[in-house]
């Protein structure tokens, strides 16, 4: 599968809400408005609110028209656990009902709208290891449909009690706590509103195999590749893993363009497809 | 909308449907004309809440295969969901073996839950997927193109209606397979009975009593495909998926946006996607769940869409007569959009003492004629996600349509 959107898109922020030194989850996903949103959701809003900020749009008019893209396969599995539990040991009716709208995959995608008055296109992926690049892609075919002014993407995987144990009953010992965000707009918009622009989408593909979803990307002679660099950094990346590849390349981009792929050759797999993304320097001017 | 091959049309060649109402498309429209089914209570053990009632597919009209998938036991929702596939495939055509590039797009909201809460409540705790239903039924009829599970709650197939549309317009796809299904689960009826949003007599939207959803299950299909595609190989298309529009209410996690600005916007954009006005339209298929607020709400705002004319034009409340069927809602209401372009019929509603405060109408006493080109139906869910789509006539377009 691949597409060939007529319109450039270009990632013009890039944000990060990864415990590190300018990130610390303990303060960081405390405070106001933190209270009765899961451990997803609260990465989800800091790290838009970071993404905003980065391309310049924290409160600007694109966002009435703006998509919502999260990609997240464990997301909201604490929460969903939680409440199955607590039914368990006693009655449903022991269930708060301010946990309930967290039993929805959709919840973080939801919050990250509330918050910035992001009215486009609110959709949510859980498509497995490729689910980072697919959404990646979906927020360029928004953009190039006609169906978004502009995107944020967000890759979020949350350390939890029932994450963790998912994963150690998979043979994981380590995994990403945290979320990566983008944004993504068309080149001629960022152009004229005087944005940084970090790169430009060039190819998307998806496959069965690795071969057949490179070459649909038209990522073939590209010599810069990034696959399992990720998940060697912080474990297990999951849901989140296109969109931390893509930041990663972001930020190291020189002047070759850069294949990212997910769900195959030595990175974390699912067994599934296979996703790749070429991302190029941007051009400059010159539209 | 500027979609980037937005003069590709895209139709409807296959049906599929599995329901309250039988097993089949023949059996869901009959069902439809006879009034509907009736909730029953969920025979499961451990439900200690409430409303214990849904609309529910007969025990034994459930698929027994697939029963696994890559070590996964399957519960009703995939089961269902491989079932409606291939009948939905049968109906367009479309061959077991002709399927390998054939993306598969699904709505799944409550995924396998019956299964994991059956292994549950026996002392079994390990962990399986809970979305497997695309992987299940791409596996099924053979494909070996993109799978996609798309979880915008109960929104979630409007979304895959869309997605599935912009594939084939952008040119990544030809033919795509798209729909919903959805099983039972204990704890979701848990949940929605601690909203206060589960109604424990029927679900009624419109009326003046209802009290919140009622949930039913089944599965739902729907083969998409291009318009020429469809021509060269003798398809016969029963309509078209003409337009679609999502939009965020950005407002609360659970209820919808009073103003209704949103779900306006949603309807607006649909049409305009659809190069269609108002006036075309002869039917709305309103998302109408019998929560209070959502169904004020979307009356409020087919008033504004509509103006004056919303005394006069039907509105068809699917829910009330299948259920709240979540994450294949949108599929179902496709797929009732289509038939009554075929059928040129809009079957009655089921009697409600209808709440005042919903200015809708809503034709009780007997069929209606389908005076009108198109059908819109309306999606929302949890988070505000709103889609609107657009099913149109695809037969003597300009003449048999009186406006």
């Amino acid at each position: 599968m691949s597409t060939s959107a007529a319109m450039r898109t270009a990632i013009t922020g890039v944000a990060w809400a990864v415990a590190g030194p300018d990130f610390d989850p303990a303060t960081a996903l405390a405070g106001r408005g933190m209270r009765h949103k899961d451990r997803s959701s609260r990465f989800a809003v800091r790290v838009a609110h970071r993404a905003l900020e980065d391309a310049g749009l924290l409160g600007a008019p694109e966002l009435d028209g703006a998509a919502v893209v999260v990609s997240s396969n464990f997301g909201n599995l604490d929460p969903v656990c939680d409440s199955v539990s607590t039914i368990a040991a006693g009655c449903s009716r022991d269930v708060s009902p301010m946990r309930v709208p967290h039993l929805s995959s959709a919840v973080s995608a939801a919050w990250v709208a509330i918050e910035h008055g992001i009215h486009g296109p609110n959709l949510t992926l859980c498509n497995g290891t490729s689910s980072g690049l697919d959404a990646v892609a979906a927020a360029r075919n928004l953009i190039a449909a006609g169906r978004a002014t502009a995107a944020l993407v967000i890759g979020v995987e949350p350390d939890t009690p029932s994450v963790a144990r998912l994963h150690k009953e998979t043979a994981g010992t380590r995994w990403i706590d945290g979320a990566v965000g983008l944004v993504i707009e068309p080149v001629q918009h960022a152009v004229s509103r005087g944005a940084r622009i970090r790169a430009e989408i060039a190819g998307y593909g998806k496959a069965a195999d690795e071969r057949s979803a490179v070459q649909a990307a038209g990522g073939t002679a590209v010599r810069r590749r990034l696959d399992g660099e990720p998940t060697a950094r912080f474990g297990r990346c999951s849901g989140a893993l296109g969109v931390v590849q893509c930041a990663m390349a972001v930020e190291r981009l020189g002047n070759e363009a850069v294949l990212a792929v997910a769900g195959g050759g030595s990175g974390e797999s699912d067994g599934t497809s296979v996703a790749a993304l070429v991302l190029t320097p941007p051009r400059g001017r010159d539209i | 909308m500027n979609t980037s091959n937005g003069d590709r049309r895209v139709v409807i060649t296959g049906l599929g449907a599995i329901s309250c109402l039988g097993t089949g498309v023949t059996a869901y429209w009959d069902g439809l004309l006879a009034g509907g089914g009736q909730p029953a209570e969920v025979p499961l053990p451990h439900l200690n809440m409430r409303t214990k009632k849904m609309y529910l597919v007969d025990r034994a009209e459930i698929p027994a295969q697939p029963s696994h998938y890559a070590g996964v036991e399957l519960g009703s929702s995939p089961r269902l969901a491989v079932a409606a596939a291939e009948q939905a495939l049968t109906d367009a055509g479309l061959e077991y073996g002709a399927c390998d590039a054939i993306p598969v797009v699904l709505g799944a909201e409550l995924g396998n839950a019956d299964m994991q809460e059956i292994q549950r409540s026996s002392g079994r705790t390990a962990w399986t997927t809970l979305t497997p239903a695309a992987a299940v039924v791409g596996a099924g009829i053979g494909s070996r193109a993109a799978l996609t599970s798309v979880g915008n709650a109960c929104s979630a197939s409007g979304y895959a209606l869309t997605i599935a549309l912009d594939m084939i317009r952008a040119g990544e796809a030809t033919t795509v397979l798209v729909g919903g299904a959805e099983g039972i689960t204990r704890a979701g009826m848990g949940a929605f009975n601690r909203l206060g949003a589960a109604d424990p007599v029927r679900c009624r939207p419109f009326d003046r009593n209802r009290a919140g959803t009622m949930f039913g299950d089944g599965s739902a299909m729907i083969v998409l495909e291009a318009d020429d595609h469809a021509r060269r190989r003798g398809a016969e298309p029963y309509a078209e998926l003409a337009g679609a529009a999502w939009s965020c209410d950005a407002h609360h996690p659970t209820a919808p946006d009073p103003s209704g600005d949103q779900i306006v916007r949603a309807m607006t954009a649909a049409l305009a996607d659809a190069k269609l006005s108002s006036s075309d339209v002869g039917c709305v298929i309103p998302h109408g769940t019998g929560t209070p607020l959502n169904d004020v709400v979307e009356s409020q705002a087919l008033r504004r869409m509509f103006g004056e004319r919303i005394r006069e034009l039907p509105l068809f409340s699917l829910k009330a007569m299948i259920g709240h069927t979540t994450g294949a809602a949108g599929a179902f209401a496709c797929l009732t959009a289509t038939l009554m372009l075929r059928h040129r019929k809009v079957p009655a509603n089921s009697p409600i003492d209808q709440d005042p405060e919903c200015g809708v109408w809503l034709p009780q006493e007997g069929p209606v004629l389908l005076d009108g080109p198109a059908v819109l139906v309306n999606t929302y869910a949890f988070g505000g996600n709103n889609t609107s789509f657009v099913v149109k006539d695809v037969a003597g377009e300009g003449s048999k349509w009186s406006r």
